[in-house]
Parts: C-alpha cells; sequence; structure tokens
C-alpha cells in the first residue's frame, strides 16, 4: 500500500525522478490555469458577465473578503498567495474522488514545501511591509526573555500546518483505501464524501492560517484592528 | 511516511510559478475587471444622478412655466375679451356710419327721385291743363287760348295804365313774352289794345321756351303776367300732398 505518491515514479527527466506528487501537481496547475485563462480571457467592463465568469468573481471575492476580515485591509499580494493556497489545496483535496488519482496534498513533501512557503513568506511580507527591524523587534516582544519560545513558535507553525494538512488528507486517503477492502461498495463512497468536505475544510484552515501569520507579521503594533484581536 | 526534499524543493517552485500563473490569469483580470466594472457602474450612477437632477430641473421649471401660465391664462383671456369688445365697438360703429351714409344717399337719392318725378308730373299736368283748357274754350266759346290770355291781360292793363305809363318813362317800348309764339290774330288783338291803351309804345313779341305758358307784358320796369303758374300752384300743392301720404294712399281732401 502506497502511503504517498512520492514513491510513485511516473517518469525520469534527466535522470530526475519525477514523481505522481509532481505531476499531479502540475495537472492541478494546469486545470486552474487552464480554467482561469479560459474564463478571462476576454473581459470588458461594458460587457455583462457571463455564468463562468460570475462563480470566478464569487470564488475570488470571497477569497478576498475573508482575507480582507482576517487582515483589515485588501493586500492583494497577500491575496494571491492566501488565494492560491487554498484554491490549489482545495482542487488537490476535491480531487480526490477521480479514479487513480492522488492528491498532491496526500504527500508530506507538498504540505511541507505549502508550509516551508508559508514560513519563509510570512518574513517576508513582515519584512516588506514594516522593514527588517520592525520584524525583528516582533520576535522580543512582549520581553526579551520571549525570543526562543517565538522563534521556536514561528518554526513550529509551519510544522503544524503541515502535519495538519497531510494528516488529514492522507488520512482521508489511507481510510478510504482500507474501507475498500472491507467494504468495497458503501464505505469508500461516504468516506469520499467525508473526504471532500474535509478536504475543503483543511484548504480554508490551511489558508487562513497562512493569512493569520502574515497579517500578524505585517501588523503594525499599535494597529487598532490588532490591539482588538489582542483584547479578545 | 518521509520527506522528499527534491520533491518539496519542486513542489515549492511548482506553488511559487502556480502563484504567478493565478495572478497573471485569475486574479488581477478578475478584480481589475471587477473594479472596472464597479467603475463603470459609478460613472454610469453618476450620470444617472446627473440626468435625475437634469430631469428634476427641467421638471421644475415645467411647473414653474406651467404655474406662471395658468396664473397669466385669467389675464390673457380678460385682455383678449377687451380687445374683442374694443374691435367689435369699432366695427359696430363703422358698420353704422357706413349704413347710416347708404341711409342718407338712399334717401337723397329717393328725393331726387321724387323730385324728378314731380317735375316731370308737373309738366304734364300744365301740358294736359293747358290743353284742357284750351279745348274747353274751343268749344264752349269758340275762342283760343292765347286770345283769352291776351284779353285777360288787356283787361288787367286797362285799370294801370297811368302807372305803366309812369313805369315806362323812356321807354318807347313793350315786350310780349311767351312761351310758344302767339298766334297771328292774338298778336294782332293784342297790339292794338297797347297801342290803344299805350300811345307811342311799341310792341314787341318773344317767345321763351323757359317761360311758363302764359303772357308776361314787360313795359318799362313794370309787367302785367298770366301764366298757368297760379293754378299749376295749387296743382303742384296737391300732388306733394299725395306724394306725402305715400303708401297709405289716403288723400286729403282739399278745400276747393
Amino acid at each position: 500500500m502506497q502511503l504517498t505518491p512520492d514513491d510513485i515514479i511516473v517518469f525520469t527527466l534527466a535522470g530526475w525522478k519525477v514523481n505522481a506528487t509532481i505531476v499531479n501537481t502540475w495537472i492541478v496547475m494546469a486545470l486552474l490555469v487552464g480554467i482561469s485563462m479560459l474564463i478571462t480571457r476576454n473581459l470588458r467592463p461594458d460587457v455583462p458577465p457571463n455564468r463562468w465568469r460570475t462563480a470566478l468573481e464569487v470564488i475570488v471575492k470571497l477569497i478576498q473578503s475573508q482575507i480582507e476580515e482576517v487582515t483589515r485591509n485588501s493586500a492583494r499580494h497577500v491575496m494571491y498567495f492566501a488565494g492560491t493556497l487554498f484554491l490549489f489545496i482545495a482542487l488537490s483535496n476535491l480531487m480526490l474522488v477521480v479514479p487513480g488519482f492522488s492528491p498532491p496534498t496526500s504527500s508530506l513533501s507538498t504540505t511541507a514545501a505549502l508550509a516551508l512557503s508559508v514560513l519563509v513568506a510570512v518574513p517576508v511580507f513582515g519584512i516588506a511591509s514594516g522593514g527588517v527591524g520592525h520584524y525583528l523587534k516582533t520576535f522580543i516582544e512582549p520581553s526579551v526573555i520571549m525570543l526562543p519560545f517565538n522563534i521556536i513558535g514561528e518554526f513550529s507553525r509551519g510544522i503544524s500546518l503541515a502535519i495538519r494538512l497531510y494528516g488529514n488528507v492522507m488520512s482521508g486517503a489511507v481510510i478510504a483505501a482500507i474501507l475498500l477492502t472491507v467494504a468495497p461498495f458503501f464505505f469508500p463512497v461516504v468516506m469520499d464524501m467525508l473526504g471532500l468536505l474535509t478536504g475543503m475544510i483543511q484548504a480554508y484552515i490551511f489558508a487562513i492560517l497562512a493569512t493569520v501569520y502574515i497579517s500578524s507579521a505585517t501588523a503594525e503594533p499599535d494597529h487598532p484592528a490588532l490591539k482588538k484581536e489582542d483584547k479578545s | 511516511m518521509s520527506i522528499d526534499w527534491i520533491t518539496v524543493i519542486a513542489q515549492i517552485a511548482n506553488f511559487l510559478v502556480l502563484v504567478w500563473l493565478l495572478k497573471r490569469f485569475l486574479y488581477r483580470p478578475i478584480l481589475n475587471g471587477i473594479d472596472a466594472r464597479e467603475a463603470e457602474i459609478k460613472r454610469r450612477m453618476a450620470e444617472a444622478g446627473e440626468a435625475e437632477k437634469k430631469a428634476q430641473a427641467a421638471e421644475a421649471e415645467f411647473r414653474q412655466q406651467q404655474k406662471q401660465l395658468f396664473s397669466d391664462q385669467d389675464a390673457v383671456v380678460k385682455e383678449a375679451l377687451r380687445e374683442s369688445e374694443v374691435q367689435r365697438d369699432s366695427l359696430l360703429a363703422e358698420a353704422r356710419t357706413k349704413l347710416e351714409r347708404e341711409q342718407q344717399d338712399w334717401h337723397k337719392h329717393l328725393e331726387r327721385e321724387r323730385q324728378k318725378f314731380t317735375a316731370q308730373l308737373q309738366r304734364a299736368g300744365e301740358e294736359t291743363l293747358l290743353e284742357l283748357t284750351r279745348k274747353a274754350l274751343r268749344d264752349l266759346a269758340d275762342e283760343s287760348l292765347e286770345e283769352a290770355i291776351v284779353r285777360h291781360v288787356s283787361a288787367r292793363l286797362r285799370p294801370i295804365v297811368g302807372e305803366l305809363s309812369e313805369a315806362a318813362g323812356d321807354s318807347k317800348e313793350a315786350v310780349a313774352t311767351t312761351r310758344d309764339t302767339l298766334p297771328e290774330a292774338a298778336q294782332a288783338l293784342l297790339l292794338a289794345d297797347v297801342q290803344s291803351l299805350l300811345p307811342g309804345i311799341d310792341l314787341r313779341f318773344e317767345s321763351d321756351s323757359q317761360q311758363a305758358p302764359g303772357l308776361i307784358l314787360r313795359v318799362g320796369g313794370a309787367q302785367i303776367a298770366w301764366t298757368v303758374d297760379s293754378y299749376t300752384e295749387e296743382f303742384d300743392a296737391l300732388l306733394n300732398e299725395r306724394m306725402a301720404a305715400g303708401a297709405s294712399g289716403r288723400i286729403q281732401p282739399t278745400g276747393t
């Protein structure tokens, strides 16, 4: 039984073994980009949007509103990052129902890569927002004693993100595979449906947590929104 | 469960590429499209608001003009009525003047016709009277009218011979004027009477078509006449009386 698609080598390119995780990632990427290109190829402000464009606008505006609720501003670069996280994870998890398709998110390498991306994105966005000094200062807040704990917390956030996503997606696939051997007709369907639900929830949680981390790094100390969050 | 770090690096790269691709083909077009559409909607709303303001202003102006028109309507109607009354009075006065003038012209015309008719009737009456008198004299007295007139004038001449002689003064001629030339016998009769009454006075006979039938004898500044005028005056009075009676046809009886 394969627990991760990393072990499935699809083809070898110049000595580099291209596994199913990467290939399936490309498929998901191709789907996302292809659909986006197809819908947004002829956008004109004076033409009423069709149903596909409307659906896409609803999704994008939903992502934007969720991010704005967390960050209290409409920084587009955060949306590009967190929105892509959500769409990639969500579509990957939805493709769990495709027979023979192993979601890239069921690979710990993928979730680790996404977690590392968040781990790197947080200081990058923080430094881009307030400068290096302001970002480093957050590690000694509220006092210098908290420096090691803040550093540990920074790394543990990435690790927890990666493990949470991997565990949920992979566990769903594993449970479905096990139940398939026990009751091949009923339980896998129920589990797959449950997997779709948990996959969407995981995508939402991952993206929201990434947004929260980034917003906490980019928010100014005396920001009213941040103070309000601290009080709550 | 293990992490393939090469796959991790590849997935990070894949993810970054996906971020860029979705930013290029999804977020930016969609968000820019939404912003453009919002701007378009905002512009159209602004235009609609502007158009609504203009429409409201136009409506207010229209209502103001309508109100003004309603308020001016009474004054306009009164003015029109006054002007029409003035014009009506003017036309009536003009028509009345014209009618009066036409009536006056008609009355003048009628008067002229009446006078013309009366004159013709008078002449016809005179002629008739003269002819009837001449015929009556011839039938009853076997005498001509001219001779009777001459005898009448001679009879009237006799009592005033003295006065005539004084009136004649140095004049040695008497003139007998008639409308038609007197017959030879009448001339001889008158000549004989004048020579016997007024010796030394020559008598000359003249005829005047404008004169009334009769005889006028002028001696110096005096004259003796007998014409039918005195008779026809009564005839004219009778005619005028009947003409004045008009259509009633009533004829007032005369005293004679």
